[in-house]
């Protein structure tokens, strides 16, 4: 049917984060359509990360870029949301998982929600392995799928910037 | 709606510089414009411009295409960024859909008849109805690109025969005519096409498909982006059929704001504010959409139409082509 499957590459965390919002997203992102380029939101997501912290190291892992990561390795991630989301934590732990496949002796990670001054503590181990790994797992199964994932439910959908994809008919 | 920002319509001569981050404009007359270049979403050039390669550097930069219409309103070209937003698997769709005879005709066919339709609704006479019905008659024996685009000729040239009725004697078409138009009529129709045209590219520009790999239009023309050329289709009566129409109504134009030779006809400096005016008003024009749940203006009619391409290409969604619903 679809002949023109994308490549298994290595997940970055937008990945991650589109399979946890919606399995539809993912697969419609790996096949090159990618709206939320010229969004307003994610414009507005790099002014946050521009501006909160000015004292950080990114560490860039080609397939996924982490905010920054501080002695005794912890990862931390910075969030413009103001309600922090499972699907955050599964980013979280998805970079903690590419990171101990390099070596690293990982602690665990924490989650920054400026905009609501807060904090949540992702933790790292056994349980939070297999959670990533089965993470993972799905992401290239909804990738490798010949046909997208049906729609969520019209209400799920707000604030998507695939709406217009997904509805516009 | 894809990008952030607005259309700016150059209607005069101006000078185009790059300033830090944002565009400004100089007039012969009036102090400079300073435009944050995130605040552009396409340039529209209706007269002279003198640009530089900073500023286009800019534009490139930011994803903004900058188009030129001639001095008689045809698309002359157009500058686009460097980096577009196509993708492979879609495009490989695109190839493999349109190098389908059975596929493209069907799609071609479709798009034909909406047209026809749109037509018909723009023009809001029942004199243009036996024409439509036999244009319905001989499209499914249309076989090549070619004959469906006889018979769109014919149901054409009936639709302006007829719209000439609408028109004070000096707006007649008396049949359409292009590079250059011979008469004000037809020196509107063409801004009008080319404006959709341009609007439509910077739709596609947007999303993942190559614009240049489309149905209907003859794709032997290596200098013409079928894609759009068929996406602004649909949309032509809409505003360029119906538009002129309504100026004519409306009196809103007038013989002056064209310049007309022996032969040859296009609009005059202030006629080009005029039309740019209408344009744009147009374009914000809203609808409720059902699906969507929202007012869409029809500027982002446009930019939906190119995503239903892109469903076509991903997940082999039937291509309805556009039709007023209200
Ligand atoms: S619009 Fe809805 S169905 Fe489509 S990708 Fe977004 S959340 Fe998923």
């Amino acid at each position: 049917m679809n002949p023109h499957e994308p490549t298994a590459d290595p997940l970055g965390g937008v990945h991650i984060k589109y399979l946890r919002h919606c399995p539809r997203q993912l697969w419609l992102y790996m096949r090159g359509y990618r709206p939320e380029a010229n969004s307003d939101l994610v414009a507005f997501g790099e002014v946050v990360d521009a501006t909160t912290f000015t004292r950080r190291r990114h560490v860039d892992l080609g397939e996924a870029r982490i905010d920054w990561v501080t002695a005794g390795a912890v990862i931390h991630e910075t969030k413009s949301s103001r309600t922090p989301s499972p699907a955050h934590e599964a980013q979280v732990r998805h970079y903690c998982l590419l990171l101990e496949r390099r070596g690293i002796n990982i602690r665990g990670g924490i989650l920054h929600y400026p905009l609501i001054r807060r904090t949540t503590d992702v933790p790292w181990n056994d349980d939070a392995r297999t959670q990533a790994e089965d993470t993972e797992t799905e992401a290239h199964t909804v990738i490798a799928a010949p046909t997208p994932p049906e729609r969520l439910t019209r209400s799920k959908c707000r604030g998507c910037s695939y709406l217009d994809y997904c509805w516009g008919n | 709606m894809p990008a952030a920002g607005r259309t700016y319509w150059l209607t005069e001569p101006c000078r185009i510089r790059r300033e830090d981050n944002s565009i400004r404009i100089e007039r012969p007359d009036g102090s400079p414009v300073h435009i944050p270049i995130t605040d552009i979403r396409d340039l529209i050039a209706f007269d002279h411009i003198d640009i530089n390669t900073s500023a286009l550097s800019l534009l490139s930069q930011n994803g903004i295409t900058l188009h030129v219409l001639d001095h008689y309103g045809n698309h002359a070209g157009h500058f686009t960024p460097a980096q577009s937003m196509a993708s492979a698997t879609v495009v490989r769709r695109q190839v493999d859909i349109t190098a389908n005879p059975q596929q493209r005709l069907t799609i071609s066919r479709s798009i034909v008849l909406a047209t026809a339709d749109n037509l018909r609704w723009s023009l809001d006479t029942d004199l243009l109805d036996p024409a439509l019905d036999q244009l319905r008659t001989a499209l499914p024996q249309c076989d090549s690109n070619d004959a469906l685009m006889g018979q769109e000729g014919n149901l054409r040239r009936t639709a302006w025969a007829v719209l000439d009725t609408q028109l004070p004697p000096w707006l007649r078409l008396n049949g359409r005519t292009r590079r250059p138009p011979t008469n004000a009529g037809n020196a509107f129709i063409s801004y009008l096409n080319s404006l959709v045209y341009a609007r439509v590219l910077t739709a596609l520009r947007s999303t993942p498909l190559h614009p240049a790999i489309g149905f209907l239009h003859s794709d032997t023309d290596r200098r013409r982006n079928t894609l759009a050329l068929d996406l602004a289709e649909p949309f032509k009566p809409l505003f360029a059929e119906r538009l002129l129409k309504r100026a004519a109504a409306q009196k809103h134009l007038k013989e002056t704001d064209f310049e007309t030779d022996v032969g040859r006809a296009a609009l005059s400096r202030n006629g080009r504010k005029k039309i740019a005016a209408l344009v744009k008003e147009e374009l914000a024009t809203t609808v409720y959409h059902r699906t969507l749940k929202r007012q869409v203006s029809y500027e982002e009619l446009i930019h939906l139409e190119a995503l239903k391409i892109v469903r076509l290409c991903l997940e082999e969604k039937t291509y309805k082509p556009f039709r007023p619903w209200w």
